[in-house]
């Protein structure tokens, strides 16, 4: 649409309508995911498909189409996903299909069972929403509406009812606003799980010209992509969170700060500010309701640190990303010194869906001390890898075995990490777990931002402690003493464990050090550091011991511990794995078994990859 | 400003509302050792974390910087538990890893009981000399001085003060506050003659007209003369001669 | 090595006169330029009034910028915690290997840049390397990844 300036909430109702008027009766609409694992794996080939198929016969059969490139539809491991309104959905979907897909879907309504989910336990196929069970069992407040927009397009948010929750927010008083937060129980969903209202109410309490909302799309916990698919997917919704609290406690200027590895997601926050400024619904006197509001976005420089509010703050305003040593609250004063209420994406995104639909609804989800939903990123060691939103409470078990599928390749379940590098490893015996901010802090871990990395009988604890330290170590921003000299030394003790260098006393050592950084380091970053450290020794001691004691290394990883070795029965002499081997270690005719010289092999783990015939074994 | 009390150590003892819990103490005669912390600087404390102590408010206990820890009413600080030796003594020692040459680090260690580090140190290509990272002198060049000719570099481990490009610095004013509030005497200054030389640059310096001693860089008296509009003339005898 | 100060003025101009632009412009210099040069840190520092120091300690800081030349290629690889999981290290061991250097380091024809990422929130295909921050490969096999490489010139 012709994009002008709407002065007022009747002008944007009628823009609306004539949005919802040009889009004439119920025609199919093809949704192909364009979150980045689809794209990768080619969902823009598939889109260009259905273009040019609709385009050579389109006028013939008189199908009216509308083909959309939407966010992240979830389901990133049987990418690309291809799916039509609420009930079909086809994955794994190549060029290849797009013929079939036009006949028989899109002009005949039919379902292509094929193209559907394959459940790996019955073998049976499925290919609706309700018939896939890592659909069925969410709850998608937030990312329903992932998959049916166009990020891109302004008009396509405003068609699904985005913006309508400004004409009641701009009718309320901004302490209203508050107290239906408030009410609603919103914690923050960045982490720290800190009421949201209760942050605005202290903003907004503190007498000042200027304030400040800032989002945070800073997410660097490794095995996230929550935020990067909200943003991606559904801008709009974020910025319409951020109106509304700007209006709430009376900020004028709001900032979006984004990280600078999701390139994405910048372009399609920028695009929403623009598009949102020329209707009126961001800058001067928004919808004629006499309120003022900006939004800009700054990218991030690469720095897991600046997803601390300090040093995010620290970072907008141009300077090194260093977290404040004074303890002020950002409240009171943030960025430039001012009052600022700093609230990550998904939080941002929450917003508008209690303006809309009030306080009774938004509580009808989730726990009593953790209301609405959550989205998670479920990755690692699981068979369904993707983006899921489910109710909070829903305990770890549900969440990895009927969603997730399981573990991958069937293998035995041992840990999931949830929190990031903040976070720490729930063991098997806490599967039935309820997943809300506190059953998770009292388990040793946190929410995180909610990656949730699943591992399996073949992940070694240590290692997995050894590469949160590594990350931290390259993470911290080296301010105070005991995060930047601390992490560095328990980096070196886990790396002498892994080696098969630890000694008798390295485990109460680290936690010695544990405590030094809990109790004295400077931020979030480096109190939290030892998350990952102490609950891996909590429940995992015995593999600590292993490491140690015996010099093993039970999930057969570290490479100190280990051989490559290769099974004579199940080799059948392909020399694939000769012809593959970076040392040239690997010998033997053609037809006959294979040796891997154990002096010269370097672990690197290549020939176990480009076998066939599963016949190197680790030992 | 408003007057309050605050207990240190089960000692009320009479305080400024928002004023360092530090100072307090030392103007109580309450030791609580603290290196990266200048009364002057505005923006220093927070770094080297030794300054610790349980602060223990509306019934909460934190262990905090008392250095940078405002002074409220209803505060109780405690500077000599269990907790706080335990925490400072292994941020010590972690000190003393990174700069195990530093005599003020030793001393400190020592008083913790502390004879030699349990960690690796700083050495070979990593040797720091004594610099503890802790940015007061980056603070100093630009709260006190004003010129900002050093600045923080690096992340984490390799954090350092340094110019740009570790090239002699052209804002640099070679006045070597820098040097002088350095807790660990790390930054190498030194004075032969008429000729000064720090952050791998030469000043050449004024001398005294009365007792002909070389008192102050060139450099820095441009500075103040551009900045404050004082009389050149002013800078021709050292403050012993005025 | 000499730089384009026409194209450093452009982008400088570009972007509202504020400490707060300062970033998104070592950003842009360093997509131009595959690093931020000197010349254009010190005319910022000219044009802005910030101390040159500074700036250049933004540089050292933040990791999206580089302040030595890097190749025409950057070549990614995530080490996030599924991607690390998956066998990222093996990942970027191989890389190394063919192209014969360590993650932060560029080639000697400054065809590559290697570096490892924390997490490109691409879980779905871990190992994930990116090439350019745009081309996405799934790691699983590292032959396949080197195969692609050869495509960039």
């Amino acid at each position: 649409m012709e994009s002008r300036k709407l002065n007022s909430v009747d002008e944007f109702n009628e823009y609306r309508a004539k949005i919802l008027n040009s889009h004439k009766g119920d025609y199919p609409v093809i949704y192909v995911c364009g979150g980045t694992p689809c794209l990768a794996k080619g969902s823009r080939a598939v889109a260009e498909a259905f273009r040019k198929e609709i385009e050579a016969q389109g006028l013939e059969c008189r199908v009216e189409l509308s083909l959309k490139i939407t966010g992240c539809q979830g389901f990133c491991s049987k990418g690309p996903v291809v799916s039509f309104g609420d009930d079909i959905v086809y994955m794994e979907v190549k060029p290849k299909h797009v013929p079939e897909i036009i006949e028989k879907t899109v002009k005949r309504g039919e379902i292509i069972e094929a193209l559907g989910y394959k459940d790996p336990a019955t073998g049976k196929k499925a290919a609706t929403f309700d018939g896939i069970p890592f659909y069925s069992h969410q709850k998608q407040l937030i990312l329903g509406d992932l998959r049916k927009l166009d990020p891109f397009e302004i008009d396509d948010y405003i068609a699904r009812g985005g913006y309508a929750s400004l004409d009641r927010a701009f009718s309320m008083d901004p302490d209203a606003i508050i107290d239906t937060i408030e009410a609603s129980g919103l914690r923050g969903r960045g982490g720290g799980g800190f009421p949201a209202g209760r942050k605005w109410r202290s903003c907004r309490n503190i007498e000042t010209e200027t304030r400040y909302v800032l989002c945070n799309g800073d997410e660097g916990d490794p095995g996230a992509f929550m935020d990067r698919s909200i943003m991606e997917g559904n801008p709009h919704a974020v910025i319409e969170g951020m109106i509304i609290g700007a209006r709430a406690v009376g900020a004028h200027k709001g900032y979006a700060y984004i990280r600078d590895e999701y390139p994405l997601a910048v372009e399609a926050m920028k695009k929403a500010v623009v598009d949102a400024t020329a209707l009126g619904i961001l800058g001067k006197n928004i919808l004629g309701s006499g309120f003022d509001f900006e939004v800009k976005i700054t990218r991030g420089g690469g720095a897991f640190v600046c997803g601390e509010s300090s040093a995010l703050m620290r970072s907008v305003e141009g300077k090194v990303g260093e977290p404040r040593a004074k303890y002020i609250r950002s409240v009171e004063k943030g960025l430039y010194e001012q009052p600022t209420v700093l609230n990550n994406v998904e939080t941002w995104a929450n917003v508008p869906l209690i303006i809309n639909n009030g306080v009774q609804w938004y509580r009808q989800t989730g726990t009593d001390g953790s209301p609405g939903t959550k989205v998670f990123s479920l990755a690692g060691k699981v068979e369904n890898t993707g983006l899921v939103e489910v109710p909070m409470g829903i305990t770890i078990r549900e969440l990895v075995e009927d969603i997730g599928g399981g573990v991958l390749g069937g293998k035995r379940f041992k840990a999931v990490q949830t929190g990031g590098p903040s976070g720490g490893c729930i063991p098997q015996s806490k599967m039935d777990l309820p997943i809300d901010f506190d059953s998770l802090t009292d388990a040793g871990s946190m929410m995180g931002s909610g990656g949730i990395i699943v591992m399996d009988e073949e992940t070694c604890m240590v290692d997995v402690a050894k590469y949160f330290i590594s990350f931290l170590v390259e993470e911290s921003c080296g301010k105070c003493a005991p995060c930047r000299d601390g992490l560095p030394r328990m980096l070196r003790i886990l790396t002498d464990i892994t080696e098969g260098k630890g000694k008798e006393g390295d485990i109460e050592v680290l936690e010695e050090l544990c405590d030094v950084l809990s109790y004295g380091a400077l931020c979030g970053l480096g109190t939290s550091a030892p998350n990952p450290v102490l609950s891996t020794i909590r429940y995992f001691r015995d593999e600590y011991e292993a490491h140690i004691r015996d010099k093993r290394c039970p999930g057969h990883v570290c490479k100190s511990f280990i051989t490559y070795r290769i099974d004579a029965d199940a080799c059948t002499g392909c020399t694939l794995c000769a012809k593959q081997c970076p040392q040239k270690c690997i010998s033997g005719e053609k037809k006959q078994t294979h040796v891997i010289d154990q002096d010269k092999c370097i672990k690197c783990n290549v020939c176990r990859e480009v076998c066939k015939f599963d016949a190197v074994r680790v030992e | 400003m408003e007057n309050i009390k605050i207990v240190i150590d089960g000692k009320e003892v009479e305080a400024i509302r928002d004023q360092s819990v530090l100072d307090v103490a030392r103007e109580n005669g309450i030791y609580i050792p603290a290196l990266c912390y200048h009364p002057e600087v505005e923006a220093s404390g927070g770094s080297c974390r030794v300054c610790l102590v349980e602060a223990h408010q509306n019934g909460r206990m934190r262990l905090v910087t008392s250095c940078n820890y405002p002074a409220r009413e209803g505060l109780e600080i405690k500077t000599d538990t269990d907790l706080v030796r335990r925490i400072r003594k292994g941020v010590v020692e972690l000190l003393l890893s990174r700069v195990p040459d530093s005599d003020v680090i030793r001393e400190l260690a020592t008083r913790d009981g502390i004879e030699d580090t349990r960690f690796f140190k700083d050495e070979g290509d990593n040797y720091r000399y004594k610099c503890i990272a802790c940015s007061l002198c980056t603070l100093v060049c630009e709260e006190v001085v004003g010129v900002s000719a050093i600045s923080m570099l690096n992340r984490g481990y390799e954090k350092e003060p340094g110019t740009p490009y570790h090239k002699a610095s052209q804002a640099c004013i070679g006045c070597g506050a820098c040097a002088y509030a350095c807790p660990t005497q790390a930054i190498a200054m030194t004075d032969e003659g008429a000729l000064r030389k720090i952050w791998g640059r030469e000043f050449s310096m004024v001398s005294c007209s009365v007792c002909g001693k070389p008192y102050i860089p060139e450099a820095q008296v441009d500075w103040i003369v551009k900045t404050t509009g004082k009389e050149r003339s002013f800078f021709d005898k050292c403050p012993d001669h005025r | 090595m000499a730089v384009d100060t026409k194209k450093v003025d452009e982008i400088i101009a570009g972007y509202e006169k504020s400490e707060e632009s300062l970033l998104a412009i070592l950003q842009d210099f360093q997509r131009e330029f595959n690093y931020v040069p000197e010349e254009g840190m010190e005319k910022l520092s000219e044009l802005f009034g910030v101390p040159a120091s500074k700036i250049y300690a933004m540089g050292t800081f933040y990791k999206a910028l580089s302040l030595e030349p890097t190749g025409r290629h950057t070549c990614k690889v995530c080490t996030g915690t599924a991607c690390h999981l998956k066998g990222a290290s093996n990942v970027v061991d191989v890389i190394g290997r063919q192209l014969k250097i360590r993650p932060g380091e560029t080639t000697k024809d400054m065809r590559f840049t290697l570096q490892t990422v924390n997490c490109v929130g691409a879980c779905a295909l871990a190992p994930v390397v990116v090439v350019d921050d745009k081309d996405y490969y799934e790691g699983a096999s590292p032959q396949n990844i080197l195969k692609n490489l050869k495509n960039y010139k």
